[in-house]
């Protein structure tokens, strides 16, 4: 049975704090099993400006269970599947604690974003990027993070695919079928 | 040698001090306690006006003094070593410290010699502080010429005292009366500069180092000294158990603890919880919360209850916990603790 009562406090307790840390925990739905996270991308990292949206799943046993935890933003890092967005961290496995938290958890995976761990890799094409060619792992972590964590306004969307050369209306209706992803509507208008 | 410039010293001296001593003591209004005192010290200064009649019997009464040296030291410790017996118990480590303050200066066993009639019969009369304060305010007005070093002596006293302060525990102010009482004679006859400058620059480095005797990583601090980091922390520990930093909320489930679950202490790393987290816990994978170390396989439990004033600690099948409560109980005294280990409960008690 989950804790509700804890979780509601660790809400308030978060919202109390939000301007600081800029973390931010939101329920999906009324029942509070499915909540959303929102970590802001550490900044000195190529994650910087961006904003990342985290899947979290409580499970019946928190806080004696770890929180499932997935990132819901597309993430090129080494220990976050560039995929499925699965994370891998020690406190959210074998290390959790019942004395951490969702933020203390949320706060852990902004550390990790900033201190990747190659050797003990989720995504393996990431890490061996991260290894072998920093600097190419650097910029593609830097595009991904304009690409898919920052939330541009629906003008800029439709301006940048417009100067790709395609028409205002068609633009504006490819996006609109993709449910707001730039990329996917870039892919809809490519295939025509 | 030092003995030898003692007594010139004190031939010098010694007449003015008596003079003014005398005056002194026409203008004061005479408590009992004072003309006691000024009664022995004149006895003293007559026998130092005896031993300053002649060239010939102040060699001989130096010779005298080297021989009786050890035998009254001896003697010395001997009262010292009585009396704090009595006072202390277990104070076997704190006698060992006191001699070893004592023979790291020489010189107040040198006056302590002179002065050992002086020291047993105040020491009998048993209101060695009020004495001592006394003397001071005598003394002070005493001797004009000896003003400077007084001072420095006193400035080196008050580091002597400090050092005796910080062995003793502070109730024993009996022992810091004997010991100013050892220590004046001593300046009566370090009216001069050799003594005074052979005493003060050591006690006062020693002072502008730090105002402990001995500090913990000093090298010449005897082994045989209490931990006193240890014994300074008790009150820290005895704060942590009232309750002041144990969280009003258990920090698992956020619900207030009760007094039963902030006396309840499961694992040194000192991470508190709620009972009822901790049977979950130990139910799952039994890890502190705190320092993810498992939990003693014998579950720790602490029951508290206020009796008369008196907490009652109840631990069943602890072994980890035995000395941490132990401790705690030290400091606060006068706590029943009951150690239900396995079949027959030992129960401790320790007096206030």
């Amino acid at each position: 049975m989950i804790d509700f009562s804890r979780v509601q406090k660790e809400l308030q307790d978060c919202e109390r704090n939000q301007d600081s840390s800029g973390i931010r925990v939101c329920p999906k739905a009324d029942n509070l099993t499915r909540l959303t996270g929102t970590i802001p991308g550490p900044i000195g990292t190529p994650y910087e400006g961006g904003t990342f949206q985290i899947d979290i799943t409580m499970p019946e046993g928190y806080p004696f269970e770890p929180p499932k935890m997935q990132f819901s933003t597309k993430v090129w890092h080494p220990n976050i599947s560039s995929q499925s967005g699965a994370i891998c961290l020690d406190i959210l496995k074998d290390q959790w604690s019942p004395a951490l938290t969702l933020k203390t958890a949320l706060v852990s995976i902004q550390a990790l974003l900033s201190s990747p761990e190659p050797k003990d890799p989720q995504d393996a094409v990431v890490a061996e990027q991260y290894m072998k060619n920093y600097q190419v792992f650097v910029s593609t972590a830097r595009y991904w993070t304009e690409t898919f964590a920052k939330n541009s306004s629906l003008e800029e969307k439709v301006r940048k695919l417009v100067e790709m050369g395609f028409g205002d209306a068609q633009v504006r209706s490819a996006i609109e079928s993709s449910g707001g992803d730039e990329n996917l509507a870039l892919e809809k208008l490519c295939s025509g | 040698m030092i003995s030898d410039s003692i007594t010139n010293a004190s031939a010098t001296s010694a007449p003015s001090a008596r003079d003014f001593g005398k005056k002194k003591r026409t203008n004061r209004s005479a408590k009992l306690k004072q003309s006691k005192l000024g009664l022995r010290r004149e006895q003293w200064l007559s026998q130092v006006a005896m031993i300053n009649k002649g060239d010939k019997e102040e060699m001989d009464s130096n010779r005298r003094i080297g021989s009786e040296k050890p035998d009254q030291r001896d003697r010395l410790v001997e009262n010292l070593d009585g009396q704090r017996r009595e006072e202390d118990n277990n104070g076997t480590h704190r006698h060992e410290s006191f001699i070893e303050s004592l023979s790291n200066s020489p010189n107040s066993i040198l006056s302590g010699m002179n002065s050992i009639p002086n020291f047993s019969s105040s020491s009998s009369s048993g209101s060695g502080g009020s004495c001592s304060g006394n003397i001071t305010e005598e003394e002070d007005a005493d001797d004009d010429g000896c003003l400077d070093d007084w001072e420095a002596i006193a400035d080196a006293l008050a580091a002597d005292d400090e050092k005796h302060e910080k062995q003793n525990p502070p109730e024993s102010c009996e022992e810091h009366g004997d010991i100013k009482q050892l220590a004046y004679p001593r300046d009566l006859i370090s009216g001069s500069d050799v003594v005074a400058k052979a005493d003060c620059p050591r006690t006062m480095s020693r002072k502008q180092k730090s105002n402990q005797a001995w500090r913990p990583d000093d090298k010449l601090r005897p082994q045989g000294l209490p931990n006193l980091e240890k014994q300074r922390s008790f009150p820290v520990m005895n704060l942590h158990f009232n309750s002041v930093t144990v969280p009003s909320s258990c920090p698992i489930c956020y619900e207030d603890l009760d007094l039963t679950d902030s006396n309840f202490l499961p694992c040194p790393c000192g991470f508190r919880l709620c009972l009822f987290c901790h049977k979950t816990i130990c139910d799952g994978d039994g890890r502190c919360p705190g320092c993810r170390k498992p939990y003693e396989r014998n579950t720790i439990k602490v029951e508290a209850s206020v009796q008369g004033g008196g907490l009652t600690i109840r631990l069943a099948r602890s072994s980890s916990m035995f000395c941490r409560i132990l401790v705690e109980c030290k400091s606060n005294r006068n706590f029943l603790v009951e150690f239900g280990a396995f079949a027959q409960p030992i129960v401790l008690m320790f007096g206030g």
